[in-house]
């Protein structure tokens, strides 16, 4: 950039004033906007570099402006450097850094984040008064909501898998039914052949994995009524029985399944 | 499987992946939305879920290395059947129902069933799983 560029040229003059203007100058805001201002294509140009990246376009002009603004009040022209081959470092790690922070796998965007909640709520509600797991159509009608945006809710609370688990727990395990359930799961496990190489696996697990596990697979449980009974919510124990598979998978020798 | 049960031209959905543990998720991804946008109950959206992620992972144990893992998705009123497929390790490998792994695919699934192809000229053996699962109100 030089003094005779057509767009930027007549900025440079006003990066030298603001460098040297003291913080306590009653010009310095007014450069300072006047810099932010004249800039801002540059800011915006860097944005768009990273628009394709599934964040909204407004938000990354957002952040570039900040790392536009920390270039104009870092730049120090008596360096001899150009403005842009500072400021587009600047600009550039600053939109990086966003995405950075983002903590992909667990970001949901707000208005999903809501819907979950909503859907989770009427999920519980309706389970009670169905005696079965609702279906999406029929949390749609509840919620007042078009079924495509019902799937998408149900999808978003996909995303949740890597949050912790144990956080939402109940407190309450281990009730005398729940107990009384596992002991008939129990014996039914006694009667299969794969039982000495599980064993040790379940045992390996946490109590309420395992009891969960077990009320699934061996207490022929549907997992809306696991939920009841553990009082937790079915999309958890979706969740950690997928969760326990996944482990056992990796414990269990797959030899074992490949005769 | 049938001409009649593949060419329906309307609710078939194939997907086909290296027939890797990693690529899972993308099938089992697959499964859980045709599901959901087949407005079975959470329970059976998340039973086929896991059901499909525990056939797969089956499927790709017993895979020969370079193989393709196939999975089809045949979605009809209130079922969808899923058919998935490798070629296998050896001509004779064959699953074992014997598992834990085949429990949780009994308990999962309405129906499930071991596919064994032997090799035929220019084809190498195969074994699949094919797994039935009704919308809900099944008793599980």
């Amino acid at each position: 950039m030089t003094r005779a560029d057509p767009e930027y040229g007549h900025l440079i003059p006003l990066l030298e004033e603001y460098a040297s203007t003291d913080a306590g100058d009653p010009r310095r805001d007014a450069l300072r906007a006047e810099l932010v201002t004249g800039f801002l294509p540059v800011a915006q140009h860097i944005a768009r570099r990273f628009s394709n990246r599934g964040e909204p376009l407004d938000d990354l002009v957002q952040v570039a402006t900040v790392g536009l603004i920390n270039a104009v009040d870092r730049f120090s022209p008596e360096r001899g450097s150009d403005f842009f081959s500072f400021a587009v470092p600047t600009i550039s790690g600053e939109v990086r850094r966003h995405f950075r922070d983002l903590g992909w796998s667990m970001r949901v965007p707000r208005r999903l984040k809501d819907l979950h909640v909503s859907i989770n709520g009427v999920v519980s509600e309706l389970s009670q008064s169905l005696g079965r797991a609702p279906k999406p159509t029929e949390i749609a009608e509840r919620l007042g909501l078009p079924v495509s945006e019902v799937l998408e809710g149900l999808e978003a609370s996909e995303a949740y898998r890597s949050s912790s688990l144990d956080e939402m727990l109940s407190s309450e395990q281990g009730s005398a039914t729940v107990g009384e359930l596992v002991g008939e799961a129990d014996a039914e496990m006694n009667r299969v052949d794969f039982r000495q190489a599980l064993r040790p696996v379940l045992a390996e697990l946490a109590p309420r994995e395992r009891t969960i596990l077990l009320l699934r697979f061996f207490g022929n449980m549907t997992q809306t009524q696991i939920a009841q009974e553990v009082g937790i919510s079915q999309m958890h124990v979706s969740r950690l029985l997928t969760q326990t598979l996944d482990r056992l998978r990796s414990r269990l020798d797959p030899e074992t399944r490949v005769n | 499987m049938s001409d009649a049960e593949t060419l329906d031209g309307m609710s078939t959905v194939e997907v086909r992946t290296s027939a890797t543990a990693a690529l899972i998720p993308t099938i089992r991804a697959v499964a859980s939305d045709l599901a959901a946008r087949a407005d079975f109950d959470l329970d059976a959206i998340s039973d086929l879920r896991m059901a499909v992620d525990e056939a797969c992972a089956t499927l790709v144990d017993a895979a020969e290395p370079t193989s393709v893992l196939q999975c089809r998705f045949l979605v009809r009123p209130e079922r969808i059947r899923v058919h998935a497929e490798v070629e296998a390790a050896k001509a004779d490998t064959v699953l074992s129902t014997d598992t834990f792994g085949w429990r949780v695919l009994q308990t999962l699934a309405d129906e499930v069933e071991v596919l064994h192809e032997a090799a035929t000229e220019g084809r190498r053996a195969t074994v699949g799983i094919r797994l039935d699962k009704s919308a809900g109100d099944v008793p599980r």
